[in-house]
């Protein structure tokens, strides 16, 4: 699932061109300040600001949001009715003729709008954010190259590591594997999968440090790359706006009754 | 129950294991001391083992997410199934910090695969890293047996639950104190031995010779 509905997205859209940097701070400007947020009113109105920045500025399409909805929704519904019915409550809110506690029901809609949003501007960066552009920035701010480029390395492992289970399992199968077998005999079939890809994985990764040191990886304290990281403008108007609408939202959102 | 209680709790609780480990005997010990300066080996070998943790935490993390959304009592048998590569990156690479930055490297390739917190899977990543990092950092980073390591993973699940109440926000306290103990044996159990074992394995197969590492 996650496979096809969470890669990059080139769509030429407005948040698709914008630096990488300015992304990932507007994600975790939206995370700090729906933790700052006191009032669920406040709290819905900052996913619809997601929303809106998801459909009008990234043009995520449709179809892509509807197969991350689940993972989106999932957890927020999950914690809703966890705190919906334990947390302690004095008074009662009645919703489609059922009584339920107002306390419990106010903390469900809390940890439901907190994980939701989260979640879906970290969706927004993964959706229109190259990878490569954004450890690019991170180097640019400071970061060391070297584990800048440990991050993007272990990301680019991914598919190696995948062919890697194919192989092995096809092993397994030419050596005539059962393909149905108990649940003890199947636990000790991927005991047998895990190792052998570890120790596989461990071999290329002592090749691939070979390689890349033979390049020259390491033996400055700077390097180039074929993509300079440049802030963008409407990355920063971005920023500016969100960081004024926060505040404003943070101080509307106080002592309010919803 | 608030942060500062639940953070006072745990930071108690690595304190009591950081002195176990400094007394207890776990051998293989080396020399110790504080190491950073990774090769371009140690950092690859960090990148397959994330991409390879990040995959299969990925999966873990919706059967954890269930469990753990109802109690936290219900999440911590599982909640030290995550931290297996934190400790075998710390038996292959033996230099302090490492089990923080696979941490990083793992959350970051969970966040991106899609797991069902986002980029806040970064927190998990970070608190359980520093969980294991403190432990091991009462032993000046010396001992590499399967008590030291064992310890330093119950250490990384237990301060992992950190993260996971600023999200969660249980409001039981004695629901939390119940959990600790099941948290650390789940750590102990599935993260330190498990990543122990795994790696005494991988230097029997001699695939480490080559950077002469974890070949005792």
């Amino acid at each position: 699932m996650s496979e096809h509905s969470l890669r990059y997205i080139e769509n030429g859209s407005f948040f698709n061109r914008m630096d990488a940097l300015s992304k990932l701070l507007w994600a975790l400007l939206v995370i700090l300040t729906t933790f700052q947020l006191e009032s669920n009113l406040a709290r819905a109105i900052m996913l619809a600001a997601v929303i809106f920045v998801m459909i009008a500025l990234a043009r995520v399409p449709l179809k892509t949001v509807l197969q991350a909805t689940p993972i989106i929704l999932i957890m927020g519904s999950l914690l809703f009715f966890v705190h919906l019915f334990t947390a302690p409550s004095a008074e009662t809110v009645t919703i489609a003729g059922m009584d339920f506690g107002k306390e419990g029901f106010d903390k469900g809609l809390q940890y439901f709008f907190r994980i939701t949003i989260m979640v879906l501007a970290s969706f927004i960066l993964i959706w229109t954010t190259d990878i490569r552009d954004l450890m690019v920035g991170l180097v640019s701010i400071g970061m060391p190259y070297r584990y800048a480029f440990t991050v993007f390395m272990a990301l680019r492992f991914l598919p190696v590591v995948q062919q890697e289970v194919d192989a092995v399992k096809a092993a397994h199968a030419i050596r005539g594997r059962a393909s149905r077998s108990p649940l003890q005999h199947r636990f000790r079939l991927w005991q047998r999968y895990m190792f052998t890809v570890i120790v596989n994985g461990l071999r290329k990764a002592e090749n691939t440090a070979l390689a890349i040191e033979s390049r020259g990886f390491g033996a400055y304290p700077d390097r180039t790359f074929v993509k300079e990281f440049r802030w963008s403008k409407t990355g920063i108007a971005l920023l500016l706006v969100f960081a004024a609408f926060a505040v404003w939202l943070i101080l509307w959102g106080k002592n309010r009754a919803l | 129950m608030s942060t500062p209680v639940i953070l006072a709790i745990n930071i108690a609780i690595l304190v009591a294991l950081g002195f176990v480990v400094k007394t207890v005997k776990s051998d293989p010990t080396q020399k110790g001391g504080f190491n950073f300066n990774y090769t371009t080996s140690d950092l690859v070998i960090m990148a397959v083992l994330g991409a390879l943790a990040g995959v299969i935490n990925t999966w873990m993390g919706n059967v954890w997410y269930a469990a753990n959304t109802v109690s936290p009592i219900y999440g911590a048998a599982l909640q030290g199934t995550f931290m297996w590569a934190y400790i075998l990156a710390y038996f292959l690479v033996r230099k302090s910090g490492s089990m923080l930055i696979i941490g990083i490297i793992e959350a970051s390739v969970e966040a991106l695969l899609g797991n069902q917190a986002g980029l806040s899977t970064l927190g998990w990543g970070i608190s359980q890293g520093i969980g294991a990092e403190v432990v091991m950092a009462f032993c000046m980073y010396s001992k590499f047996g399967w008590l030291a390591l064992g310890l330093a993973g119950a250490g990384a699940s237990q301060f992992g639950t950190l993260w996971s109440f600023i999200l969660y926000g249980w409001s039981s306290l004695t629901d939390y104190l119940i959990a600790a103990p099941i948290n650390l044996i789940s750590g102990f159990i599935f993260s330190g031995l498990l990543g122990y074992f795994l790696g005494t394995m991988i230097a029997r197969t001699g695939l480490l010779r080559a950077t002469r590492r974890g070949a005792e």
